[in-house]
């Protein structure tokens, strides 16, 4: 089952996502990506209709890689999350709606200061501290409820992160093994091993 | 025979030349002077109203308000303002494009549109008029003072053709050639918006045609952070503010005419 | 109707002729020089750039565009017209790797604004762009790089260092001279800041070079850099000059022996 955490920390947001791509009830791979680093400082993952999710992303990054070669800068993270929920909220009321889930963890470098936004398919969109979506946010949201620290380092959000994990690893009846962890700073995005 | 290639807007004369364009910033060189300077701390902006006659009613515009009298300077969004110089006409409705354009951006973005972007947007309209069929440039020069979270306080002017460039201090209309190089002698790099005004003012005084600065020749606006909210705000002064201004300035018509004298 | 020939621009002339495009590129000699220089693994781009004026930001006022990340365009003519149609090549190098996953080749973004500016020669009711281009890059998955030109007629075509604007005949002669295959690094600057050099009176201040070296790797030299450069080529036409003059010192003194010799031998019969 598609499942994908993020939160906010001191300077940083990690963004996590499984790596399991399925289809009925049949697990095709597990080293699926679905973070898609969108812009320097901007990450984002993707859950939902498989083929929606990809193409969705594909042109949200197009687009905002032709921002950035105009104006030779990147839009900001509210500015993103605002053009990408307002994309979605044009297809849902289109013939063919994109039917995907989004979080979006960047670093405005302008200000200096991390955000996350929460996205659903139905262009739902708030700016949270920490977010989930999938069957695992319903034991993760309790957790990251007790546990999330804004002013914490990195090392102790990804051991909130793990809490996340491990609990949805010992609850959840089909699980999903494997995830891959992204985090963005000032220094830009990158992937590290939990 | 001589006016074969400037009756038609949308073609090149033997030279390479585009003499409507030409022609376009002619009839700008005449109009009233706008003058920005740009500041550390904020943008600043004047401009000179030409008055048509005696008999004309202002009291519907004496008020300015926020958005201005309406003749040369305009709120163009809630962190850009612009001014004028040329055919009011056209200024009218690039006023209205850049207005509309702000607001799309708000719309898509949930941001204020940047600076440079918005005069970009101008900038393609405006060469989309000196090249499509038919039509004939936008006779307006634009002054943008504005701030943004990426390059914060800046200022620009674009031409009919519609390019565009960043500035310190320029100024466009009339007597403009005087104005720049006052500006050339007399700004400096770190200047802040309360020399700033100084230097708009009195530069203006300097390069108008009429002797005496009065609320009634002048527009004044100024753009600057607000310390609480840290949000730009824009100042279109009101014309009693303008003469307030003016007064303390010591350039208002009273001391000017002692000035004369002595 | 007769003169109407260079007004309606589907139209030829009896002669053959289409007015506006030669007018546009009339326009394009009007504008500031730029040239490019194809080396060995290196591609350079060369701009004349007018005096940045003292209270103008110099941000603003750029030649040299990026039009993706391995891909540099330069222009002359009108500005307003190459800053459009540097967007429309823009967005296209964008939506050709939405479409086909892969970054544009050189030729193929070349070949596609060369067709936009064809379209503006023919249909109704617009002109030409005014502008020429030089465009360089990389292909992906490629070390050759790549320099082509497109005019205001929609012509394209390969080069391996060329000039447009201002003068552009005086430098793409001196290029022709100059040029030679496999050139490297600091060869292919010193080529295109010399050529340059031909036509830009007021020296490094004036010029902006754009260096390519390999996929996606751009760097813009800077002023120091380029006055570097400038004065190199100085000091080498400088003990040129000298060889010259030394060199016709010489055979004017071997001359100068020799006429005298020849009257000794006169005087001497």
């Amino acid at each position: 089952m598609e499942t994908s955490f993020a939160l906010t920390g001191k300077g940083y947001v990690i963004v996590a996502s499984d790596t399991t791509a399925a289809r009925s009830i049949v697990k095709m791979k597990t080293d699926e990506d679905k973070i898609k680093v969108v812009s320097p400082h901007l990450l984002m993952s993707y859950s939902g209709e498989p083929g929606d999710t990809i193409q969705f992303a594909e042109y949200v990054e197009r687009n905002l890689r032709l921002f950035h070669i105009r104006n030779n800068y990147s839009l900001r993270p509210s500015a993103a999350a605002s053009w990408i929920r307002r994309s979605l909220a044009q297809s849902l009321r289109s013939r063919k709606p994109y039917s995907v889930n989004l979080m979006l963890g960047g670093y405005d470098v302008t200000i200096d200061s991390p955000h996350l936004y929460w996205i659903d398919y139905l262009g739902t969109m708030t700016e949270v501290p920490f977010g989930a979506h999938g069957y695992g946010s319903y034991f993760a949201l309790s957790l990251l409820d007790r546990y999330h620290d804004p002013e914490a380092t990195l090392q102790e959000g990804l051991a909130t992160l793990k809490r996340c994990i491990d609990e949805v690893a010992k609850r959840l009846v089909v699980s999903p093994g494997k995830y891959k962890v992204k985090v963005v700073d000032k220094d830009g995005a990158r992937e590290i091993e939990l | 025979m001589s006016r074969r290639y400037d009756s038609r807007t949308t073609i090149f004369s033997p030279e390479g030349r585009l003499y409507q364009i030409e022609y376009a910033m002619e009839a700008i060189s005449h109009a009233g002077t706008v003058l920005g300077v740009l500041a550390k701390d904020g943008v600043v902006l004047a401009a000179e109203k030409k008055v048509t006659g005696k008999l004309l009613d202002l009291s519907g515009a004496k008020e300015g308000g926020y958005g201005g009298s309406g003749e040369k300077i305009f709120l163009l969004n809630s962190n850009v303002i612009g001014g004028v110089a040329g055919l009011t006409a056209d200024a009218n409705s690039l006023i209205n494009y850049a207005r509309s354009a702000a607001q799309q951006h708000l719309l898509q973005y949930n941001e204020d549109i940047p600076v440079e972007l918005l005069a970009q947007r101008l900038c393609d309209m405006k060469q989309g008029y000196t090249q499509y069929g038919g039509l004939r440039p936008f006779g307006v020069s634009l002054l943008y003072a504005g701030f943004d979270q990426q390059h914060q306080f800046q200022l620009y002017h674009s031409d009919p053709s519609g390019n565009y460039s960043g500035w310190k201090a320029t100024c466009i209309g009339a007597n403009n050639g005087t104005a720049q190089s006052l500006l050339k002698q007399e700004y400096k790099d770190d200047i802040e918006v309360k020399a700033a005004i100084s230097l708009v003012l009195k530069t203006m005084s300097k390069t108008m045609d009429s002797t005496t600065l009065g609320s009634e020749k002048l527009e004044f606006a100024v753009i600057t952070l607000d310390p609480e909210t840290n949000l730009p705000k824009a100042k279109i002064y009101k014309p009693d503010e303008i003469d307030e201004l003016l007064q303390a300035e010591g350039l208002s018509k009273k001391e000017d005419d002692n000035a004369m004298k002595s | 109707m007769s003169r109407s020939y260079d007004r309606a621009l589907t139209v030829f002339s009896p002669d053959g002729h289409l007015f506006q495009v030669e007018y546009a590129l009339e326009a394009v000699r009007k504008g500031t020089c730029a040239v490019g220089v194809r080396g060995k693994d290196v591609v350079v781009l060369g701009v004349e750039k007018k005096s940045v004026l003292q209270l103008q930001d110099p941000r603003t006022v750029r030649k040299v565009a990026m039009l993706d990340d391995h891909i540099c365009l330069a222009f002359a003519g009108l500005t307003a017209d190459g800053r459009v149609l540097i967007d429309k090549a823009r967005i296209e190098c964008q939506s050709h790797r939405l479409t086909v996953e892969d970054p544009v080749t050189v030729e193929y973004i070349t070949r596609h604004i060369a067709g936009i500016q064809q379209r503006y020669t023919q249909s109704g009711g617009v002109r030409p762009f005014g502008i020429s281009t030089l465009i360089v890059g990389f292909d992906p998955n490629d070390t050759k790089p790549y320099l082509y030109m497109t005019e205001p007629s929609g012509i394209y075509s390969a080069w391996k260092a060329n000039a447009i604007g201002r003068s552009s005949k005086t430098v793409r002669e001196f290029l022709e001279k100059n040029h030679k295959d496999d050139l490297s690094r600091e060869e292919s600057i010193k080529l295109a800041v010399k050529s340059l050099l031909e036509v830009v009176q007021t020296g490094a201040k004036n010029i902006e070079i754009s260096v390519m070296e390999s996929y996606g790797k751009i760097t813009n030299l800077d002023l120091a850099q380029i006055e570097a450069i400038v004065s190199e080529i100085e000091k080498e036409k400088e003990a040129e000059a000298e060889r010259k003059r030394s060199r016709l010192a010489a055979t004017a003194a071997g001359q100068a022996s020799m006429t005298s010799r020849a009257a000794e031998g006169t005087s001497g019969q």
